[in-house]
C-alpha cells in the first residue's frame, strides 16, 4: 500500500497542466530551456541580462524553464479467462492499486480499460484524478471472475486519448503473435509497458509421471497427455521459446517486456522501470 | 456369424457408446493456453486407445445385457460317412440271452448272461461314440414301428436313444413296417455318402404281398443299402439254413430264410450277417464300420451360441486396463 511505483518518462509529455514528467511546455521549472524576447514571455524576473547585452538587435533575453508536466497513465488489463489461473488475478489487483495510488500521488491521472471478449462498461474508468472510484474499480474487480477471450485488447486503443500516455499493459500474452502485433500497432501512439503475467505452477510444476488432462480455460478444450520426463522437457522448451518470440515482437515494437513469474513485488517492477528509464 | 440379441431394445443403450468421445472421464486440470502444450502423438494416441477402451466397455456391456449370441447355423461340410439307421428288434426274445435264456445275474453273478438287446445296446454305442462323421437315426419296431430318432449327428442323443432299449420289450416282430419307417427317414434328404439300415433282429416274419410291394419301390428310390445282423438264437432255424424238408420250405416255416430271400430279391446292396454271439455281434458290426465310409457332402449343425459371457469378459478386462490407468492419473 505504501510502496510506490518510480515510473519514470524517456521522452517529453505533451500536457498543458504541471506536473512531474519532464514536458514540451515551458513555464516554472528548474531546467533552463532557451531564451526568449521579452515580449513573447513578459517575466522580468527572468530576465538575462548578459544574454540582452549580447544581443545584437538590443531587445530583452529572458530565460525560459522547461516546465513539469503530467502525463495520463493507463493500465490496459487482459481479463480474459486465461488470467484467472492461479494467483494472476490476484497480482493484476495489486499492481492496479499500487500503479493507482503511485499514479494520482505523483499528480498524474489514471486510467483502467480491461478487456475481454469485448470491452464492458463496467471495466471502463476514463483518465482522472479521483481515487475513490479507483477504490470502487478496484473492490468490483475483487469480485469478479474472469471469462472468454481477449479479444477485446485490439479496440483499447480507440479508448485512449490521441495525445501519448504511459500504458501498462498487464496481460499473460495467451493469443496469438498475430494478435499481439496488431495489439502493439494500436498501441504504437503510445509508451507501453509490457508486464507479462506468468504463473510456474502452469509448466514447471508439472509432474514426472502420470497420465494428465488439461483443459484450455478459455476454449474450454481438452487434451490429455501421458506425462514423462521428456515430455515436460518439451513443455518447458515450449514455454522458453514462447518467452522468446514474445520478447522478440515487444522488442520490435520498441518495449522490453517484464515477465513477472514468481509472486508481486514492487520492486520487481520498479527495478525494471528504472532500467527502462535511464 | 449370423449374431442376434434376445432384447433388441436393450441396444438402445449402444447409444451410450458415444460418451467417452465427450468427456475423457478424468479430472481435468485447468491450462491458461492448450495451444502452448506442444502435440504429443503418444498421448494422443494413448487418449484414443483409451477412449477406444471405453467405448468398447460400454458396447461390450450392453450387448451382453441385450442378450448377444450366435444364432444356430448349418456348416457345410464334405467327409466321409453314412447316414445310418439303427432298426432295432424290440420283440420280447430279445431280452433273452444268445442261449435262449432269460439272463439271470442276480443267481450267482459270475457267469452272468448278456441279454441280446444289452449286447447289442453296447456294441451299437460304441459303434456310435466311433463314426466321426455322418447322420445316425433309430427305429424300433415290434407289434407296430417305433420312431425314435431322426437322422442326426448329436451322438449324445443318438446313445441315449439306444440306452432308451433297456426298458422290457414288447410282444411281436412286424419286419416289414419297421422297415418302411426306417426308409422314410431317408425321404427329406439328400442322397449324399451311403445309406444304411442296419436291422438288428434275432427273429423274422413274413412280409405281406403289399408291404413287398412298396418296400421293393422304396428300396430302389431311396438306394439304400440293408445289412441285417441276425441275432440267432443256440438251437433255432438260421438266415443260411437249408430247409431239410420240401415241406418245410414255405415263410411261415422258415420265415428268416425266406426275410433274406426277400432281401437278396430287392436289387440294392445287401448284407446278412448271423451271429451267434456277443464276440460275432462285434465282428460284424466293426465290418460295417469299416464298409462304410464313402464320401458325403452333409450340413453339420451348430447350436446357438451364447455370447454375452464373452462380452462381460472383455468389458471387464477393459475396464480393468481403464482402472490401471484411472490409478496413474494425477491430479492437481
Amino acid at each position: 500500500m505504501t510502496e510506490t511505483l518510480f515510473y519514470r518518462l524517456p521522452w517529453r509529455a505533451t500536457a498543458v497542466y504541471p506536473g512531474v514528467h519532464p514536458g514540451q511546455m515551458v513555464g516554472a521549472g528548474h531546467l533552463f530551456k532557451r531564451h526568449q524576447p521579452l515580449i513573447a514571455s513578459p517575466d522580468p524576473r527572468r530576465l538575462d541580462l548578459r544574454a540582452s547585452v549580447l544581443d545584437p538587435f538590443g531587445g530583452y533575453r529572458v530565460r525560459v524553464y522547461q516546465q513539469e508536466s503530467t502525463v495520463n497513465v493507463y493500465v490496459l488489463a487482459d481479463m480474459s479467462a486465461s488470467m484467472g489461473y492461479a494467483d494472476k488475478q490476484q497480482t493484476l489487483i495489486q499492481f492496479l492499486l499500487t500503479a493507482a495510488n503511485s499514479v494520482l500521488s505523483y499528480g498524474d491521472k489514471f486510467g483502467f480499460i480491461g478487456c475481454a471478449d469485448g470491452i464492458d462498461k463496467r471495466w471502463l474508468l476514463p483518465a482522472c484524478q479521483q481515487s475513490g472510484r479507483v477504490d470502487e474499480l478496484i473492490k468490483r474487480l475483487k469480485n469478479h471472475r474472469y471469462s472468454g477471450s481477449s479479444n477485446g485488447l485490439k479496440n483499447a486503443a480507440a479508448l485512449m486519448p490521441g495525445k501519448r500516455s504511459l500504458v501498462f499493459l498487464l496481460s499473460d500474452c495467451h493469443f496469438s503473435l498475430t494478435q499481439l502485433r496488431d495489439l502493439l500497432g494500436s498501441l504504437q501512439g503510445h509508451d507501453v509497458i509490457p508486464l507479462i503475467l506468468w504463473n510456474p505452477h502452469e509448466y514447471a510444476s508439472l509432474p514426472d509421471w502420470g497420465m494428465m488432462s488439461f483443459k484450455d480455460m478459455e476454449s474450454r478444450a481438452t487434451r490429455t497427455l501421458f506425462m514423462r520426463p521428456a515430455l515436460r522437457q518439451k513443455i518447458m522448451v515450449a514455454y522458453q521459446q514462447r518467452q522468446h518470440d514474445l520478447k522478440h515482437i515487444f522488442r520490435a515494437f520498441g518495449n522490453e517486456p517484464l515477465f513477472i513469474t514468481e509472486r508481486y513485488s514492487t520492486q520487481t517492477i520498479n527495478c525494471y522501470l528504472q532500467q527502462r528509464a535511464t | 456369424m449370423n449374431l442376434a440379441v434376445s432384447t433388441p431394445w436393450g441396444l438402445a443403450g449402444l447409444l451410450l457408446v458415444l460418451l467417452p468421445l465427450f468427456t475423457s472421464g478424468m479430472q481435468a486440470s485447468a491450462t491458461p493456453w492448450l495451444a502452448l502444450m506442444p502435440a504429443d502423438r503418444l498421448s494422443s494416441f494413448i487418449d484414443a486407445g483409451l477412449r477406444l477402451c471405453a467405448m468398447t466397455v460400454i458396447a461390450a456391456l450392453v450387448l451382453g445385457m441385450a442378450g448377444l449370441h450366435r444364432t444356430e447355423q448349418s456348416l457345410e461340410r464334405i467327409g466321409h460317412g453314412a447316414h445310418v439307421v439303427l432298426l432295432l428288434d424290440r420283440s420280447s426274445s430279445m431280452d433273452n440271452s444268445f442261449a435262449g435264456r432269460a439272463p439271470n445275474a442276480n443267481n450267482d453273478g459270475k457267469d452272468a448272461e448278456e441279454s441280446k438287446s444289452g449286447a447289442a445296446r453296447r456294441l451299437l454305442t460304441d459303434f456310435v461314440k466311433h463314426r466321426e462323421t455322418g447322420l445316425i437315426g433309430v427305429a424300433e419296431y415290434s407289434t407296430s414301428p417305433l420312431f425314435v430318432m431322426p437322422l442326426t449327428e448329436n451322438k449324445t442323443a443318438v446313445q441315449a436313444a439306444i440306452s432308451a432299449t433297456a426298458t422290457p420289450a414288447l410282444g411281436f416282430t412286424h419286419v416289414s413296417k419297421g422297415l418302411g419307417m426306417a426308409l422314410s427317414f431317408f425321404q427329406q434328404q439328400s442322397v449324399t455318402g451311403s445309406r444304411i439300415v442296419l436291422l438288428v433282429s434275432d427273429g423274422a416274419a413274413v412280409i405281406d404281398h403289399d408291404s413287398e410291394q412298396k418296400l421293393r419301390e422304396w428300396f430302389k428310390q431311396q438306394q439304400v443299402r440293408l445289412y441285417w445282423i441276425f441275432l440267432r438264437t443256440a438251437n433255432s432255424p438260421g438266415i443260411f439254413d437249408k430247409p431239410e424238408d420240401s415241406r418245410d420250405d414255405n415263410a411261415q416255416a422258415m420265415p428268416e430264410l425266406y426275410l433274406h430271400k426277400f432281401f437278396l430279391s430287392l436289387g440294392s446292396p445287401y448284407q446278412a450277417y448271423e451271429a451267434e454271439s456277443p464276440d460275432a455281434l462285434k465282428q460284424a458290426i466293426a465290418d460295417i464300420n469299416q464298409l462304410e465310409n464313402l464320401p458325403m457332402h452333409y450340413f453339420e449343425r451348430i447350436p446357438k451360441q451364447d455370447l454375452s459371457a464373452t462380452c462381460y469378459r472383455v468389458a471387464g478386462l477393459l475396464l480393468l486396463v481403464l482402472l490401471a490407468v484411472k490409478f496413474c492419473e494425477v491430479k492437481r
